[in-house]
């Protein structure tokens, strides 16, 4: 008999299931959007690509690099906290947070902008997944920010292991959001 | 020099798959075929996703796992460059 046996898989897998549960969930959702929103698109591609050059693409691409700074401090707050470094790890928990900030800010901006040059979810099926799928990441966002506090204040290696891995869900779901919605001419 | 550690290297890799991403974008505007630009934003997009559940989410460390997660996101993109290619084909 081998004196160290190999992990099931679930044992092989990090975090909590739970975390992972939900994450799955969570892709299967957008995932289904974003099919839906190419789908409908093939009724109006140039419908949509006209739709599409109303959207501010640089600010949508800032956004990502905020989203993808804040889940590395996340990541690297996990790292700490393992390292018994919790000032450091409770440090990045409220810099990746405060980065979900930044990113809530200039999306504010950016509906703000649509809604000045009068567009609504109404004026083409475009803006209505447009309003669907990144209001609803916003939301997690928000989820996402709350989350991180919790997890920097209640600093458990394990807490901060399932907050983080929220918040690597929500940044993996705009890395495949930001192309489908702002850059597929 | 310090090598940089394993995360530091995914946030790198991560940021330039973002820039090629919006290069890949504006390409069209040079005359560049729509369908090759959309494909290399959609590669782009799920090579970003392939870093975060790998060294973000850690599955770097549990190989069965990361395989299927891959496998499912390489056919959800393939998915998705079909919706995107079929109208102008």
């Amino acid at each position: 008999m081998s004196a160290n046996p190999q992990p099931s898989l679930l044992e092989e897998l990090p975090g909590d299931l739970m975390m992972w549960v939900l994450i799955v969930s969570e892709l299967l959702i957008f995932g289904a959007g974003l099919a839906a929103f190419l789908a409908v698109r093939l009724s109006d591609p140039a419908g949509f690509a006209e739709a599409q050059s109303h959207l501010h693409r640089t600010g949508a691409a800032f956004n990502t690099i905020v989203l993808i700074t804040s889940g590395y401090l996340a990541a690297k707050a996990l790292h700490w906290r393992t390292l018994a470094k919790r000032t450091a790890a409770r440090m990045a928990l409220v810099a990746a947070a405060a980065l979900g900030v930044v990113f809530l800010v200039i999306k504010g901006v950016e509906y703000a902008d649509k809604a000045a040059q009068g567009i609504t979810y109404e004026t083409h099926p475009f803006f209505m997944f447009y309003y669907l799928l990144t209001g609803f990441h916003a939301f997690h966002v928000v989820a996402g920010i709350l989350v991180l506090l919790l997890v920097a204040w209640r600093d458990a290696p394990d807490n901060i292991e399932i907050g983080a891995a929220f918040w690597h869900m929500v940044d993996l779901v705009w890395v495949l959001l930001f192309p489908v919605v702002y850059l597929l001419a | 020099m310090m090598k940089p550690d394993t995360l530091t290297r995914a946030w790198i890799a991560l940021i330039v798959f973002s820039a090629l991403s919006m290069v890949a974008a504006g390409l069209v505007n040079n005359g560049f075929d729509q369908r090759l630009t959309g494909s290399l934003v959609l590669a782009l997009a799920l090579l970003k996703a392939r870093v975060i559940l790998s060294r973000y989410l850690g599955l770097a460390d549990a190989p069965s796992w990361r395989r299927g997660f891959n496998l499912a996101l390489t056919l959800f993109c393939l998915i998705l460059l079909g919706l995107y290619l079929f109208p102008q084909i």
